[in-house]
This record gives C-alpha cells, structure tokens and sequence, in this order.
C-alpha cells in the first residue's frame, strides 16, 4: 500500500469535517473525489500473479557479440500498470529493447519482451532474474515479485590473430602437423641414404642414384603432433575499471588452444595460483570446449598458500611438452615456479602480458621513482628468466600476441643456432 | 493548476483575501518544495494547504453557494494525481499505451469530478437541510476517519 491512500482518505476526511463545520456543501464537492477514488482503490484491490519465462537466442557466443533475448510475461491476474526490469550482469549490455519497461498486462494476457545484448566481456552467466513492480489503477497498492528464470549464458573469450604458432622442441609418437627430428614417412627431405632390399621405389632419388652409379634413398622427416599445455598464472592481476591482465591471457589461452588443437597437438590446460585447476592433455575439439569453459571459471583468489609446480598432477605436464605460461608477472611465487619448471627440463615459454598499461601515470618524484623501481624489477625478472634459457616475450597494448610469439620464435632460432 | 485555484480563491473573496491568498501561497509552495525535493510525506499537505485556501474563501463568503465548486474539485484532483504521478520513482520507459490510458484515466476523473460535484450542488442547493442530511454527513466523516484508522493498523502491520 503506498501513502497515497492514506493521504487522499485523510484530504477526504478533513474536507468533510470543515463542510460539516462550515455548513458549506463546496467542501463535499472538494472532499468527493479523494474519498470517491480512495474508495474504489480498496474495493478493487487484487493481487496480480504474472509469471515470467526467459529465453536465450544462443547458449554460447564469443566476446563482443550480440545475443537475442526473450522475456515473456504470463498474467493470470493482470495489473494496470508493470514494470519489468531484467536483472543483467555488467558485462552485458542492452542494445535493444526498454529495461526497465512499464507495460499494461491485461488478465490472461501474455506478453513478449525483446531484448537484444551485446556481451562486453566473457564470462560464465545465469540470466533471467526478473524483477516485477505492478501498480493498480490510482495507484494506491503496489506489489514487487522476482522471479528466478535464469538460464545459462556462456560468453567466450575473443580469439586474438595469430599467424605462425611456436613450434615444440620436442614431438610426441602420434601423427601430427609438427617436423619431427625423427626420421620416418613425411614430405620434408631429410638426408640421402644407400638403397637397402625393402625401400620403396618411389623413395629412390633418380638424380643421385644416377651421378653415383647406385641406388640412392631419399630419407624424410617424419610429422608428429606435440603435447602442448597453457599454463595460466592466476597468482595475481593488474585490474583498471574493466581492463584486466586476466581478460588478454585467457583471450590468448583460447586462441592457442584452438590453434594447437586444430593442427593435431595434445593440449593441457593448468590455472596455476589461489586455486589450483587442470585438464590433462588430449586432442579434438572437445578438448577445447573443455579448456574454454574451465578458463571461464578461472578467476584471481587472493592467496597467501606458497603452490609449487609439485602441487601440478605429473600427467598433467607430460615429458617434451611445449610449455606456454602466460603471466604478467606479479608474483614472486609464479616466477619461482616458472624457473623450477626450467629447471626440470620443459620447454618452456613465458608470454608476459604486460600491467604497465593499467598502472596509473605516475606524479610526483616518489611516483616516478616508484614507477622506476618497478619497471627494473621487471626487467630484473626478465633477465633472471633469460639467463636460464627461458625466452620471455612481453605482450601488452603496443603489440600484438602474433608479434609476441614471433619475437619468442626468433629468440628460440638463434638460440639453437648459437648452442649448435 | 494549483496555482490557479489559489488566484481564483484569492480574486474571488471578498472577505480575508490575505488570508485566502497566504494559505494558498503555503499550499502552493509546500506542494512545489515537495515536488522539487521529492519528499512524498509533505505533498500531501500542500494539497491540504490549497483545499484550505478555497475552504477559508466558502466559509468567509457571503451569499450563495459558489457554482464554481466542481472546477475547484477537479483542478484540486488533477493537480493532486499529476502531483503523485511526477513524484513516482521510476527508471522506466512507459509504453505509449499506458501513458494515454493514464492521462485519459485522470481526465475522465476530472471530468466526473465536476459532474459529481455539480450533481452534489445540486442537490445541496435543492435540500432543504435537516436532521437526514446532517447525519449522512457526520456518517460520511466518520467511514473516512475510519477508512484512515484501518488503512494506519494496515500500514502497521
């Protein structure tokens, strides 16, 4: 019930007592209206029951995209006047469509709301928490309802362009995309070798065979897939507003992850901080419906606990994997971490994804000094990483991850040209 | 609107036009501050304020019955409803449809108001007075006060 009513019986009321005072029949002209009307709001009062259904044009979509969605409102008891309001996470955005909306619902009527939403960011959501505030006619009672439809919505991270992928040092025993040291069945020539009884005629390299007066074999690299496993440091993030060094490593993790999947690699996926969370390497496309829906659930748990790569399952990180750790190295704890994977013999790549950008400009000299101070250490990081063979790419706003990858691809080229 | 019912009380009286006037003045302000501040609890009393106004100009009139009586009423509830509509808090977009079922709700109000109110006149004019009506008017007061006491406990409740 809302003070209205009470005012206009109280207005009413006071009115016909100065008519009976005054003896002036005006005042009951006055007075009529107020008790007239507060009198029908009692005796027409109700209690509406509308029910709500919610339903999603997609159940998953990417980052940035647009998704339908439909409200429906059922009202076995109307009321005049409804207002919607569709209970929405920040990161959707409404495009389409009045939220909230008043709307007349009629008895028995039932109505279809539209929205369309634009899915700012990823994440995993339950939409359909619908708020609804009904007024009668004078607008005497008012009644609040929520009703609890919601339905899955899970928004992927948008895949970052990359061109050329890092290739592993090491291959696996399957069939794969991957040049293998190896020597087996494959298209990229390897070596000459004398015919031995068994080759195959079509190995035979004419041209040498008729310099040398013999038969001359013509020897293959094999192809191989490798074990790639993204390791994702969740120690701790730089956050600024919306902006988050979590949002670029999990939008590189899913486009690794889909590239290495689709050229045949076994691919793991470890979130390595306050919560330990894995999936053991494997191949196909579920795998990578696997790896985006447990990157949905990663998010930063403050953490005191000192996690070593001991606490990581073994089967999880198997032998001659391509290690890709993608930190924006904030934690002493991921580094130490990092450099004991090393130390075990990975292959192992850090891809840093770069907070500078969301530190705020720095003022004042202790502000330049602390800006100072933090950007060596950086660097510091970097250097001890480098020193143990780890090549470190830095992935921030001025460049792209294809850069990233490409600089650690150059570094891993002449390191093996300088070790031969 | 309100505004205007208090100019034509005050124009009108022939007796105490300060008063009249002053009262209104009150009325309008208090309904104007409520308004501008949102403060549901005091708009009412600028209604009461302006009412009071008019009251004060029939009480002190001599002669007639003023046959402007209806007018006032439904100028008074208009600006009330309109008053109570502008202090909703509400983020909403109304749909076309609610908004002219609302705005043709409240001038068919007023528009009955005035008839009710004439049809009252009417009849008031026409009595001759007497115990009858004495005791459905004191009846009338005494539902409303009523009407009030219950609303309070439910409120309470």
């Amino acid at each position: 019930m809302t003070p209205k009513l009470g005012a206009y019986a109280g207005l009413a009321a006071v009115a016909l007592f100065a008519a009976l005072a005054t003896r002036r029949p005006e005042l009951v002209v006055v007075a009529a209206p107020f008790a007239l009307v507060a009198a029908l709001g009692l005796l027409l009062a109700r209690r509406p029951s509308i029910d709500a259904e919610v339903e999603l044009g997609v159940e998953r979509t990417i980052e940035g995209d647009e998704v339908d969605l439909r409200l429906t409102l059922v009202a076995d008891v109307g009321a005049e006047r409804v207002e919607a309001l569709l209970q929405l996470p920040r990161q959707l955005v409404v495009l389409g469509g009045d939220n909230p909306l008043q709307l007349r619902l009629a008895d028995g009527e039932r109505r279809e709301l539209r929205y369309r939403l634009q899915c700012a960011r990823w994440g995993a959501f339950r939409v359909g928490h619908v708020y609804l505030r009904t007024h009668d006619w004078f607008g005497f009672f008012q009644r609040e309802l929520v009703v609890d439809r919601r339905v899955p919505l899970k928004v992927y991270p948008s895949e970052e362009n990359v061109r050329n992928l890092l290739q592993p040092l090491e291959t696996q025993v399957f069939a794969g995309n991957h040049v293998a040291r190896q020597k087996g069945e494959g298209i990229e020539f390897a070596d000459l070798r004398p015919f031995v009884p068994g080759d195959r005629i079509r190995h035979v390299n004419w041209r040498a065979s008729a310099r040398r007066g013999e038969l001359w074999i013509n020897e293959h690299h094999a192809e191989r897939n490798a074990d790639v496993v993204i390791l994702l440091d969740s120690f701790a993030e730089a956050r600024r507003g919306d902006r988050s060094t979590l949002d670029p490593a999990l939008r590189a993790a899913g486009t690794l992850a889909a590239r290495y999947l689709r050229q045949k690699d076994r691919v793991g996926f470890v979130t390595f901080g306050g919560i330990l969370n894995w999936l053991l390497p494997t191949t196909g496309a579920v795998q990578l419906y696997r790896i985006v829906d447990a990157m949905l659930d990663t998010q930063i748990v403050l953490s005191y606990a000192w996690r070593d790569v001991v606490t990581v399952p073994r089967r999880t990180l198997p032998p001659q994997a391509l290690v890709l750790a993608l930190t924006p190295l904030l934690d002493d704890r991921s580094e130490s971490a990092l450099l004991d994977l090393r130390g075990r013999g990975f292959d192992l790549v850090v891809i840093e994804i770069s907070p500078l950008s969301l530190l705020p400009r720095p003022t004042g000299d202790a502000g330049d000094l602390a800006d100072r101070l933090l950007r060596l250490r950086r660097e510091a990081v970097r250097g001890r990483f480098e020193r143990a063979g780890i090549p470190v790419a830095v992935w921030g706003d001025e460049t792209s991850l294809a850069a990233a990858l490409e600089e650690v691809s150059a570094y891993r080229r002449r390191a093996r040209a300088a070790s031969v | 609107m309100a505004a205007g019912l208090v100019a034509y009380s005050d124009v009108a009286s022939d007796r105490l036009p300060a008063v009249v006037g002053g009262v209104g003045t009150a009325g309008g302000a208090l309904m104007a501050f409520a308004l501008a501040t949102r403060w549901r609890t005091v708009f009412p009393f600028g209604i009461a304020l302006v009412g009071a106004s008019y009251a004060v100009f029939v009480a002190v009139r001599n002669g007639a019955v003023d046959g402007r009586a209806p007018a006032v009423a439904a100028a008074l509830f208009a600006a009330a409803e309109l008053g109570y509509w502008s202090l909703e808090r509400s983020p909403s977009r109304s749909e076309g449809a609610v908004v002219l079922r609302r705005v043709a709700g409240l001038v068919g109000a007023a528009a009955v108001t005035a008839l009710l109110g004439s049809l009252v006149l009417l009849l008031a004019t026409g009595a001759s007075g007497g115990v009858g009506l004495e005791a459905a008017g004191v009846a009338a007061a005494v539902i409303s006060v009523a009407v009030i006491a219950r609303l309070a406990s439910r409120a309470s409740v």
